[in-house]
């Protein structure tokens, strides 16, 4: 999966955190006592192990407008509950995330927040290789593949912007509110991901103030969710990757010539 | 702010400086169908195993969990609220029957969805669709199978 020639780079973008994921059915004859079989999976390269709360299912649907909703939540649960357990790195700067109808990919910036990040072709080589030494243990279990019904993607960055007033203008592309002396804003937007005109995905932009190791920084969240062509691996791969090279142009197209300047723009 | 749609993990060390809003903000669409539809997706996936007699199984989380977000782009706010019948196999049905004609919704599974209207008067077979995503056109169906005749009010008054 090479990187596409034209797609923007910067030298210093401000990335903080990436996240490729996948939905699927829960597998059948996968049980919870068996998660220590998946650890082992992945066990050498990732040897810590958390428990966390599971995700709820998320589904991008089409239809009617939406009414001002943003990730609505359902409230009901079903007999037993399965956690989600994080298997990390030692350098703790990658993870993985599992529960019985989901596998994510996390990396991120950590200590002095000089961390190469391995570039998303790597990443995705990763990702795919846990999906398919994930279907490999499930097949063992009954004959079956994965049957995966949304993707996703997530670019987190982080925008450090110091005491003053934050102005959106020098950061974002459009957004001006003159005059107005902004100490914090939050903005959400969805926007629909089309392939040959029908509706796949969307891409959720979430831009907010927020304070991190006592900085204030403008949190700029893009993710990429929706369902893939077909169910198996390959085709969850090729919505990630589109959803990667939607993001990265969208980024670039948003922001501001000042801001690329900050992060050293090379295409 | 709302509940990010990112599944961060990492970058749980910021803390988002809250917005002052001036009104109350809730997370979720205020539906009255919803109220409805939610509780019985609630009865329907603790259905106990042999429900039916057989080997029933419950309606599945993820199938109730598409099937809410289906009905989300199906039904406007004031739409009727539809009965759900669970299948066997962890689907489930999703039915409106009106004066005008009956609309069925087979949940299969997530992205897989058989689709079938009849209207009163109509071809014997009705329509049929297979969808995954996209219910722009169950959307109009119910809309026009389960909406009063609001032209028709005139001439009755």
């Amino acid at each position: 999966m090479p990187r596409p020639d034209d797609l923007p780079d910067f030298g210093k973008p401000p990335l903080n955190e990436v996240v490729l994921g996948v939905q699927f059915s829960p597998p059948k004859g996968y049980q919870q006592v068996r998660v220590g079989d998946v650890w082992k999976l992945f066990k050498a390269d990732y040897p810590l192990v958390q428990e966390h709360q599971a995700l709820e299912p998320a589904f991008e649907t089409f239809g009617l407008p939406r009414h001002a909703q943003i990730g609505g939540r359902l409230s009901f649960v079903s007999g037993a509950m399965h956690d989600r357990f994080w298997f990390l790195r030692s350098t703790g700067d990658e993870l993985i995330q599992f529960q019985q109808d989901r596998l994510l990919h996390n990396w991120r910036k950590v200590g002095d927040q000089t961390n190469e990040y391995p570039r998303f072709e790597q990443m995705a080589a990763r990702f795919k290789e846990e999906l398919q030494q994930l279907e490999s243990f499930l097949v063992g279990l009954s004959p079956q593949v994965l049957v995966i019904n949304q993707c996703e993607l997530s670019y987190i960055n982080h925008i450090e912007i110091g005491d003053e007033p934050v102005d959106p203008a020098v950061w974002f592309r459009g957004v001006s509110l003159a005059g107005v002396k902004t100490e914090d804003f939050n903005i959400g937007i969805r926007e629909v991901i089309r392939d040959n005109g029908h509706p796949v995905g969307r891409l959720i932009y979430e831009i907010a103030t927020g304070v991190r190791d006592a900085k204030r920084v403008l949190v700029f969240n893009l993710t990429a969710r929706g369902a893939p062509s077909a169910s198996d691996i390959d085709s969850a791969m090729q919505f990630v990757a589109k959803g990667r090279e939607l993001i990265v142009r969208r980024f670039a197209e948003i922001t501001t010539e000042g801001a690329h300047k900050v992060w050293e723009r090379r295409t | 702010m709302n509940r990010s749609q990112a599944n961060s993990v990492f970058s749980s060390n910021v803390v988002p400086i809250p917005t002052a809003s001036a009104r109350l903000m809730v997370c979720e669409p205020n539906h009255d169908w919803r109220y409805a539809v939610i509780n019985r997706l609630e009865q329907l996936v603790q259905l106990d195993r042999g429900w039916d007699g057989y080997n029933g199984q419950p309606v599945s989380f993820e199938n109730a969990a598409f099937a809410l977000r289906m009905l989300e782009a199906v039904c406007s706010p004031d739409a009727d609220p539809p009965q759900l019948v669970p299948g066997s196999s962890g689907d489930l049905q999703i039915e409106w029957h009106t004066f005008k004609g009956d609309i069925e919704l087979h949940v299969l599974a997530p992205n897989r969805v058989h689709a079938w209207r009849q209207l009163v008067g109509g071809d014997e077979d009705g329509d049929s669709l297979d969808l995954t995503i996209d219910f722009g056109s169950v959307a109009i169906w119910v809309r026009e199978t389960t909406e009063p005749n609001l032209a028709a009010a005139p001439a009755a008054a």
